[in-house]
């Protein structure tokens, strides 16, 4: 399938992309939000996304065939992690979820069309009115699709005219989720724009500032830091910078019987985006005191891991990657052979995954593609103060307990401050009302008008 | 025989070998039988090397190739002390730069494997720069003296080649400031530079990346260029490590060049590191001007380049990580694994710099995803 040169990120010639052209391409959003989307209503938004959505779950439907096709090489991801990962995705697109979402955020899901009232009745009486704003600029990073495809669906719901700039090698799946809505509702596309350029490209992404009404950027603190003062004070700006994730495994949900499912689901959550995401864990945080101990924990993981490759395996590998993980496993090797404190275990003739098992609650950063870290504690408050110099930047703990205990954790853990806990084998998949780095995702859009009526006079 | 006497035993043969090379005798090439040798004595006597045959099994017996020889990464360095010397013969102690705080590689000798570390050493440097014993410059040094930088490989081997190369007005023209950073005074070394210009005296002008961006910074105004003779060179070695601004390498090479006007294979580079006891150089006497530069190790060390994904060594031509098997190594470990990416090029390499995302990346530095 040919895709049709309608976005500036189909264009073969990324020089054409000037300043001048971004500023034209922001304008006729602009224009074209006005036409087309202002007088839509969310009951027809939502059900244009589920539409949207369930059609890529379909192998048949041509932008996943074509997101498969190329990915691989494009994003580096397997196909078959494209392919779980998306289905992932666009599963919870659906109309329900995406009415619970606007339930969540504005209290009401017409309240952006007329003011309302909020689902729970508020006194003294107020109606609310919310309104998206006219262009939001996206700034992404990484070549993990779901932040982009979330924010685009965000914007969507709060019609609002989108501009969608692209780390560079990062925009296939952003453009075939635009040539889809495309192809679909002309209208939706036309409010659309997918671009991708250099970081570095300062005049480009000044251009595009100068328009937007509000700015979104992911990416590393310092990309945030160094976007955010390009963005004036009274543009609304929302950044979200780097969080890392772990696992944590009660010592109940050890047993032999429960043991098997619970390295399962945090195996699903190594593989899943091949570990690239702030929701991936970067290591596994296990209770002692069963028979079965973490050093146990982590050579099941392992064996999981390798036979998860036979069945969706992970992409290529830059030089760099693959020398990060060969060096990391040169070291661990010594320590492993040093002392019964690290264990090491790992792909033949490849680096498609890794496991180090560590008796040492400290937390150090995985290099991620599929190498995680097993560590061993004696219970939550051990595996905090491992985390300490994260506090603050924990994203998502997957749990592995249940019943009380689960209740008890997720309460620990949330006092902390992380802002997210799922059980393991959930970590990648949050549901659509999930509150990234722990803000509202609609509500941090929108501006209110709030109207307080007068007596009956 | 003891330990000791064998690897006593082990360095005069390398020792012999070495005076060959340097004598351009062609004599048989060694390297298989030495490196099994050494490997033999350090497998039994360096405990870290030791636990790491046992713990993958390895019998001397079973292994085919000297490139099968197990590495020790360079990362192994920082957190044991890889050496067959117990505490009290370690007379002498190199430590890789010290850019973050304690986490430094440590490399120890005794005076047997110093003797060895300087041999190696400066034969190689001569062969690349193709000067003979006795031979005399004025070799100046963007580092800080011996005494300032006793556990510096680098300064080390610089101090060798001015105490057996260098004239009267040889200097150390850095210093060590209070945070411990290595600092060079550009006025003084400006002044040498142009006394050697004046004065028509060939210099070898020795320095790490970062210090010759400080000289280039540092040239005071308005003066007339400075032009060494003929038989003058600069030799820079390893890289900016946060210390000046950095530039592309060839950047830096041409405004070298053009600061001090020397033609471009005047401007060579050196590969070392204190885990190693031999260097690689980027230029030697007979290569073509023009022709690409690539790094060779004397022949008592080998360059390996490895693909990280399987550890084989790659093809001609295709990069990968570098691994170097060192003979005078003596009592350390000969097989060494860097965290440096190269490209193969026939015997030699081509450098494409650290896999910096392995440990450089702290986690605020991890590639943008969410």
């Amino acid at each position: 399938m040919q895709l049709p040169r309608y976005f500036l990120a189909d264009l073969p010639d990324r020089a054409a992309v000037t300043p001048a052209v971004v500023t034209e391409a922001c304008l006729s959003l602009k224009s074209n939000r006005r036409q087309f989307l202002r007088e839509r209503n969310t009951d027809s938004m939502v059900a244009a996304i589920a539409a949207i959505a369930e059609d890529w779950l379909d192998p048949n439907n041509p932008f996943r065939q074509v997101a498969l096709a190329e990915g691989p090489s494009a994003l580096g991801f397997s196909r078959e992690t494209l392919s779980a990962g998306l289905d992932a995705f666009f599963r919870t697109l659906t109309v329900e979820n995406l009415r619970a979402l606007l339930t969540q955020d504005l209290g009401h899901n017409q309240r952006l069309e007329r003011l309302s009232p909020a689902e729970v009745e508020t006194y003294p009486r107020q109606l609310a009115f919310a309104q998206g704003p006219p262009l939001v600029a996206h700034i992404t990073a990484g070549r993990l699709p779901n932040p982009v495809l979330t924010s685009m669906v965000h914007g969507l719901l709060l019609r609002s005219a989108q501009f969608v700039k692209c780390a560079t090698g990062t925009a296939l799946l952003p453009r075939l989720f635009a040539h889809s809505l495309r192809e679909v509702e002309a209208k939706l596309g036309a409010c659309l724009e997918i671009a991708e350029w250099p970081g570095a490209c300062h005049e480009l992404t000044d251009a595009l500032i100068a328009q937007a009404d509000c700015v979104t950027a992911m990416g590393s603190d310092e990309t945030i830091a160094a976007i955010r003062r390009r963005v004036p004070w009274n543009t609304r700006f929302l950044g979200y910078g780097h969080r890392v994730s772990v696992g944590y495994v009660a010592v109940e949900a050890m047993s032999a019987f429960t043991l098997p499912k619970v390295v399962a689901a945090c195996a699903q959550d190594v593989i899943a985006w091949d570990q690239s995401g702030c929701l991936s864990p970067h290591a596994i945080y296990v209770e002692t005191g069963n028979r079965q101990t973490p050093h146990r924990f982590a050579e099941l993981l392992a064996a999981e891991l390798d036979r998860l490759e036979g069945i969706c395996p992970r992409g290529r590998l830059s030089l760099d990657e693959a020398a990060s993980i060969a060096a990391r496993r040169g070291f661990y090797e010594i320590r492993a052979a040093h002392s019964g404190d690290t264990a090491l275990w790992r792909s033949e003739g490849s680096t498609a995954w890794t496991v180090v098992y560590e008796n040492d609650p400290r937390f150090h950063p995985s290099c991620l593609n599929r190498f995680v870290y097993v560590k061993a504690v004696a219970g939550v408050e051990q595996a905090l103060e491992g985390l300490d110099s994260l506090r603050g930047q924990v994203s998502t703990v997957g749990l592995g307990a249940s019943g009380l205990t689960e209740q008890r954790l997720a309460q620990r853990f949330a006092a902390w401050g992380v802002t997210r806990i799922c059980p393991l084998g959930r970590m990648q998949e949050p549901p659509l009302t999930w509150r990234h780095d722990g803000r509202p995702s609609l509500a941090d859009l929108v501006t209110w008008t709030d109207w307080e009526p007068g007596g009956r006079g | 025989m003891t330990n000791a006497a064998e690897f006593r035993s082990f360095a005069a043969d390398l020792l012999a070998w070495i005076d060959e090379v340097e004598a351009g005798n062609n004599v048989a090439d060694q390297f298989p039988t030495l490196a099994w040798r050494l490997f033999g004595l350090q497998s039994e006597c360096v405990s870290t090397l030791r636990d790491l045959c046992r713990g993958r099994g390895i019998a001397l017996d079973v292994l085919r190739d000297w490139r099968d020889i197990p590495v020790v990464p360079t990362r192994a360095f920082k957190e044991f002390p890889i050496t067959s010397l117990s505490p009290d013969h370690r007379t002498a102690e190199f430590r890789s730069s010290q850019t973050t705080g304690r986490d430094f590689s440590r490399c120890f000798h005794d005076p047997e494997s110093l003797a060895v570390y300087e041999r190696s050493a400066l034969t190689w440097f001569r062969v690349a720069q193709g000067l003979r014993p006795g031979d005399r410059r004025r070799v100046l040094v963007l580092t800080p003296p011996k005494a300032e930088a006793p556990h510096s490989s680098l300064v080390h081997m610089f101090e060798l080649i001015r105490h057996e190369h260098g004239d009267e007005g040889s200097a150390f023209l850095a210093a060590v400031d209070p945070t411990s950073a290595w600092v060079v005074e550009p006025k003084t070394a400006w002044a040498a530079l142009r006394e050697a210009s004046d004065g028509g005296t060939p210099v070898l002008l020795l320095g790490t990346a970062f210090s010759f961006v400080h000289l280039l910074d540092g040239r005071p105004a308005g003066q007339p260029p400075v032009r060494l003779p003929a038989g003058s060179f600069v030799l820079e070695t390893g890289g900016y490590k946060g210390r000046s601004r950095e530039l592309p390498k060839s950047d830096l090479h041409a405004a070298l060049g053009k600061a001090l006007g020397l033609a471009p294979q005047c401007v060579r580079t050196e590969y070392g590191m204190c885990e190693l006891s031999s260097q690689a150089y980027d230029t030697f006497p007979g290569d073509p001007p023009a022709g690409q530069r690539r790094f060779r190790f004397p022949p008592w060390a080998r360059a390996v380049v490895v693909s990280p994904e399987t550890g084989r060594e790659v093809a001609d031509g295709e990069s990968g990580l570098l691994r170097v098997y060192d003979l005078a190594n003596v009592r350390s470990v000969l097989a060494i694994e860097t965290e440096d990416l190269a490209v193969r090029r026939g015997l030699g390499f081509e450098l494409l710099g650290r896999a910096a995302r392995a440990e450089a990346r702290g986690c605020s530095l991890m590639p943008a995803a969410t």
